[in-house]
């Protein structure tokens, strides 16, 4: 076995947190149940790593095998990546059977044509998921595996999620790459990135809560009716407004928890309004500026913004517009009419 | 002109929205004055019933007044919410329900397949300036903006139509998936391999021939988007397999032309060559 390859899964096991990397090898599936038993998973990692390493020698692993492993990995755990969402168009209107062998092939084959040192796995999920792990190198080096691009696609949408690695300059031969596979005819970066991939597909895939207006009743929760305080003494003062802000946000957040989102930026490109008589600036030029609002959970807190006295509601279309827009990078220009709002996709 | 043309366009979106309206008037009027009509008779009884007793003057001891029917109030209101519940469940039963919002109107499609209620779709539709779709919770493999394109500014009936047919085939084909993986997994090799419309469909299972088993792969292909039956089957098999297999591949072939994916195995005993 090579060298690289067993240094590879060595730093591969280390990363596993110690108590999944018994079901990881599992469904690694390279190992089998002998081997699998005969390892001790209560020891130091450093030392679990070692055994499997031993055992993947023993199995003659190649790169292939331990580029699987590194999906599982990351299938598992994609939040430590960050993610784009690329968008793809067709002009034909036939219908397109998607054919998984095919899809494949073309891939691979336009990859390789342009690149003759690059590692390509394919996995499916039961979820019509389909994972793309690419090792990229040079005409003269070999791929290096520690810098891989991961693809997420499901068949027959028009998006793609990509966590590219730091060599940009193989992502146009990626986009062409999918174009020709999924038989798409132009792609375009869109504006939306998270680490949480699954909120990604929720917000594209329009799988979020969103509260529509209906008559068929999804039953009507019984709302918590906590008695506010056993002390009748105690009165709400302005209960109607607290009770307006829980409606008004119920429209526009919908019941169901929201996509996760790190950050949204706005970058504005506004002049700035001023009283003609103070002319702040000389030259009439557009004040530029960048707002960033960061939180672990950003729509959550936005959602809990009017709730707790921080903000009125209803909330900027601005920040609600979010999910349905499927975008969180904002281009703020200056727009002749009520609303400063340029909603440029570039 | 063309502007002319949207005008009229949207003076029928506005008339389509507006009898919508009036007719859930109607309803709403008729269900009120059904209740009424409840109360008004249970008033009347009480009111017999006083007069009654008054007639048969003061009762002694024995005879304990009972007293008449509970305020009505409660159980007109029960019933008032009994009937509107029934009403809304016909609506879901339809398959598509509708719902006047403060810009529009808010649709709902509710899937079924052979009875099997399945999945619910919403579509928010904005009324002005003309007819968009300002939300919807459609999956994204649904060809939805190409049949809006065509449909939604002319036809809304037909709109709807068309999308209610590609959403309820598409869960008839992944219902029909999914029944023949969890029920027939032991005589498909593997799984079923399908994409995210369920239009392409591809998996092997054995055929057994003068006691040699052989191993069939299908492709199923649903040209039609809006049919949950594949417009073509291709059933392929090893090149070893004796000439008498190719008649029971037709046969098979037929077969997942015509009837549903999870009850196709049930025939396989009655056709040639029995399957393992």
């Amino acid at each position: 076995m090579d060298e690289t390859v067993a240094e590879y899964i060595r730093r591969t096991i280390l990363r596993i947190p110690r108590d999944e990397i018994k079901t990881m090898l599992h469904k690694w599936g390279f190992l089998s149940e002998m081997q699998l038993q005969n390892i001790n998973f209560h020891q130091i990692k450093e030392n679990i790593s070692q055994d499997v390493v031993q055992l993947c020698e023993e199995n003659s692993a190649d790169i292939k095998q331990a580029a699987v492993l590194d999906i599982i990995y990351n299938h598992i755990y994609p939040n430590k990546r960050v993610w784009s969402v690329y968008q793809m168009n067709k002009t034909g209107e036939e219908t397109d059977f998607f054919d998984l062998k095919d899809f494949k092939k073309k891939f691979k084959r336009l990859l390789r044509s342009a690149l003759k040192n690059v590692t390509i796995n394919f996995r499916e999920y039961e979820d019509n998921a389909i994972w793309i792990r690419i090792a990229w190198g040079t005409p003269y080096t070999k791929p290096n595996q520690y810098k891989t691009s991961y693809v997420v696609y499901h068949s027959q949408t028009p998006y793609v999620f990509i966590s590219a690695s730091v060599l940009k300059s193989n992502l146009p031969l990626l986009c062409q790459a999918l174009l020709v596979a999924s038989n798409y005819s132009d792609i375009r970066e869109m504006e939306l990135r998270s680490h949480s991939l699954n909120s990604l597909k929720d917000i594209v895939f329009k799988r979020y809560s969103q509260n529509f207006q209906t008559y068929y009743p999804t039953p009507l929760q019984e709302r918590n009716v906590t008695p506010e305080s056993a002390d009748i003494r105690i009165i709400q003062e302005n209960k109607n407004e607290r009770e307006r802000i829980q409606r008004v946000n119920r429209e526009v957040f919908g019941d169901g928890p929201q996509p996760k989102l790190e950050f949204a930026q706005y970058k504005l490109e506004t002049m700035f309004k001023s009283d003609p008589k103070m002319d702040v600036l000389d030259k009439r030029e557009p004040f530029r500026c960048l707002v960033k609002f960061s939180s672990p959970h950003l729509l959550e807190s936005l959602k809990y913004l009017a709730p707790a006295g921080m903000a009125d509601a209803p909330l900027s279309p601005l920040l609600t517009c979010i999910p349905r827009k499927a975008r969180n990078y904002f281009r703020i220009r200056e727009k002749k009419g009520f609303f400063p709002g340029s909603f440029v996709s570039p | 002109g063309v502007f002319a043309h949207l005008e009229m366009l949207e003076a029928r979106a506005h008339e389509a929205a507006v009898k919508q309206e009036e007719m859930e008037q109607q309803e709403e009027k008729l269900a009120r004055l059904r209740a009424r009509v409840e109360e008004l008779r249970l008033q009347r009884d009480e009111l017999r019933a006083k007069v009654d007793l008054q007639e048969k003057g003061q009762l002694g001891k024995e005879g304990v007044v009972s007293k008449p029917a509970q305020p009505s109030a409660r159980a007109v209101l029960e019933w008032k919410i009994k009937s509107i519940k029934a009403m809304l469940e016909v609506f879901y039963l339809t398959g598509i329900s509708g719902k006047l919002t403060k810009q529009g109107v808010c649709f709902c499609i509710s899937t079924a397949y052979e009875g099997t209620y399945l999945d619910s779709y919403y579509l928010d539709l904005l009324t002005k300036p003309e007819v968009q779709i300002y939300r919807h919770s459609v999956p994204v493999f649904i060809p939805l903006q190409q049949i809006a394109k065509k449909y939604l500014q002319t036809d809304i009936r037909r709109f709807l139509s068309v999308l209610y047919d590609h959403l309820n085939a598409y869960v008839g084909r992944r219902y029909q998936a999914e029944q023949l993986q969890e029920h027939f997994s032991d005589q498909i090799e593997g799984t079923v391999q399908r994409n995210s419309l369920c239009n392409l469909l591809v998996f092997n299972y054995n055929v057994s021939c003068k006691s040699r088993t052989f191993p069939f792969n299908v492709r199923l292909l649903y040209g039609d988007l809006c049919c949950s039956l594949p417009t073509e089957v291709v059933i392929s098999c090893t090149p070893n397999a004796p000439a008498s297999l190719a008649e029971t591949a037709a046969a098979h072939s037929d077969l997942f032309r015509r009837v549903a994916l999870h009850r196709v195995f049930g025939f396989f005993s009655s056709a040639e060559g029995s399957v393992d």
